[in-house]
């Protein structure tokens, strides 16, 4: 029994990207010891989360057996189009916002009814409509970013990215949200009814339909998920940086996956973990962090990730594959 | 005479101007493990997916215990007591055997949340009915399984919700010898738990040590509806296929 606590051990898919986070922090730690302080570890955290809340939701998604390419330009437009409408006085910015986040979801049913029904690749229906999105972006925008200013005494904006310090940490409300979307994801994912779909439409959706599992209601909900978590992240970044750029979010959708499949989930679908996503998102921001601390050039970040995630799929590659044989 | 669990009248299917299914009648008595064979293309398949809600039929009508029943999707199917276990197709593989045996209809407690203790009990309980003595945790994925537990967690799950029809397609593709009479042990097993079954297969002895019943198919048509295995030699039966006696 003991033995196979062990293997079990080995076999789980967070274990790998747990190993290197840990290798990461004590590296970079005993080169500069300031990468502990503090103010590094809430700066660091403040960025973390923007991403961490669509690579959450992409996580579903991806278990699923879809992906969503249009994540980066749902984020620039959701702020863009919230702070148009209110700062042209036609809405509050409480109304601002749900209409915002209402549209973000349309895109991500319209993604979902294309891959469901059409029976379109989502590689294909996501990157048409990133064009589509960053494109409205950029036209309705003329390409200037929305002033952001009057942010300040609104009580949406404390809600979303308000501060407090703790013990000398500077922590974001924007934290809490990302820790609470991480339970209830994570919950979702191994403990419901609704996650055992998820998982089951990515592994064999043919099967899962059988046992009148409805795959494409819950792949179209995935995607609205998806979307409406890029809009989230979105305006609460423009609301931090002040500034909804509609160019913001550019590449985000790589980053993303990266993160995601760095901690294990597969992207052909069927198995998913948020523990490990978690784990990349702090691998991939540790990084870009911790890279720039000890001295290596900035431009040189990219070079270490795809290291990184080339290193991190042949280890869950193996173990997968031990797993799979059952030994 | 005890009614029919199954009677097909008049089946006909059309793919385009191929008539792959004329005119054929078909029924499957309770409790009974019917044998059905034929040469490729002689329309088993295609009689197999159209009472299993895989395909539309073009004309005929299907009854189940003498109520009507029409069938667009397996999802249908399965509501009417038919499930069909392909080789492979019918579980998820990176689910567990407990996650998969509950896959659709998964009890739940509050918040949507499973109640595994539940279905691994059940998992437990229901492998080592359909006789698999090896003790495999009920949280191990099906990827990790050979393919005749696999064939043993498929008919688990149809003996458990009480499918009274199991249509088995080529399940025993691909085994060895001792997976073989594994699987052949759990089709008795069904039958003598009051499920009835059709088995598939191109290996016409694994047919012979198991059905009650043999319905030979030729060119979309049934060629002998009633052959007693134990009555007729594999050879005589062999020629019905071919189509070398009348």
């Amino acid at each position: 029994m003991e033995r196979s606590l062990v293997e079990r051990l080995i076999a789980k898919p967070e274990l790998g990207p747990l190993v290197l986070l840990v290798l990461l922090l004590a590296v970079f730690t005993a080169i500069n010891p300031a990468f502990m302080s503090a103010q590094n570890i809430s700066n660091a955290f403040t960025f973390t989360v923007e991403l961490g809340l669509i690579a959450l939701a992409m996580t579903l998604l991806m278990t699923s057996g879809e992906f969503d390419l249009s994540v980066g330009s749902v984020f620039g437009f959701s702020a863009v189009l919230m702070w148009t409408l209110f700062n042209t006085g036609l809405m509050p910015m409480g109304v601002a916002f749900l209409a915002a986040m209402a549209m973000a979801m349309f895109i991500g049913w319209v993604n979902g009814m294309l891959v469901t029904k059409e029976g379109i690749p989502s590689f294909l229906v996501t990157l048409g409509m990133l064009l589509v999105v960053r494109g409205t972006a950029l036209y309705t925008t003329q390409g200037f970013p929305q002033n952001t200013w009057r942010a300040e005494d609104q009580w949406l904006a404390e809600v979303l990215v308000g501060d407090v310090t703790i013990f000398g940490l500077r922590l974001y409300m924007s934290m809490f949200w990302f820790a609470l979307a991480a339970i209830v994801t994570h919950y979702v994912l191994t403990q419901t009814k609704v996650g055992n779909w998820i998982q089951a439409s990515g592994g064999n959706s043919n099967a899962a339909r059988a046992r009148g599992v409805p795959v494409n209601r819950v792949k179209i909900i995935l995607f609205m998920f998806s979307s409406a978590m890029a809009a989230f992240a979105g305006i609460i970044s423009s609301i931090r940086t002040q500034a909804a750029n509609p160019n913001s979010g550019t590449g985000y959708e790589l980053e993303v996956i990266a993160m995601v499949v760095i901690g294990g989930t597969v992207l052909t679908g069927g198995r998913g973990t948020i523990i490990g996503t978690v784990l990349g998102i702090f691998i991939l921001r540790f990084m870009r962090n911790g890279i720039v601390m000890i001295g290596v050039p900035g431009l040189a970040y990219n070079i270490f990730i795809g290291g990184i995630i080339l290193a991190m799929m042949v280890l869950h590659n193996r173990i997968e594959r031990r797993h799979m044989t059952g030994t | 005479m005890a009614e029919d669990l199954i009677r097909m009248e008049g089946i006909t299917k059309h793919y385009g101007k191929v008539q792959a299914l004329t005119n054929v009648d078909f029924t499957v008595h309770p409790n009974e493990i019917v044998g059905l064979l034929g040469d490729n293309g002689a329309g088993k398949s295609t009689l197999i997916k159209v009472l299993s809600g895989a395909e539309p039929l073009t004309s005929g009508d299907i009854f189940i215990k003498g109520r009507k029943v029409t069938m667009k999707s397996t999802a249908d199917a399965i509501a009417n007591g038919i499930e069909t276990i392909y080789q492979d197709s019918a579980l998820v593989p990176q689910l567990s055997i407990a996650r998969n045996l509950f896959l659709g209809r998964e009890p739940t407690k509050g918040f949507n949340r499973m109640n595994q203790e539940a279905m691994n009990q059940v998992a437990r309980d229901l492998l080592k009915k359909v006789g698999i003595t090896k003790n495999i945790p009920p949280t191990t994925p099906i990827g990790s399984l050979s393919g005749g537990e696999r064939q043993a967690v498929a008919i688990a799950r149809a003996m458990h919700f009480d499918s009274d029809l199991i249509i088995l397609d080529e399940p025993t593709n691909n085994l060895g010898v001792a997976e073989t009479q594994g699987v052949l042990r759990f089709v008795r097993g069904a039958r003598d738990s009051g499920h009835s079954c059709i088995f598939i297969a191109h290996n016409i002895h694994h047919v012979f040590q198991v059905v009650d019943r043999i319905v030979v198919m030729r060119r979309g048509t049934i060629a002998a509806d009633d052959i007693d295995p134990k009555k007729m030699s594999i050879a005589e039966v062999e020629d019905v296929i071919t189509g070398e006696t009348h």
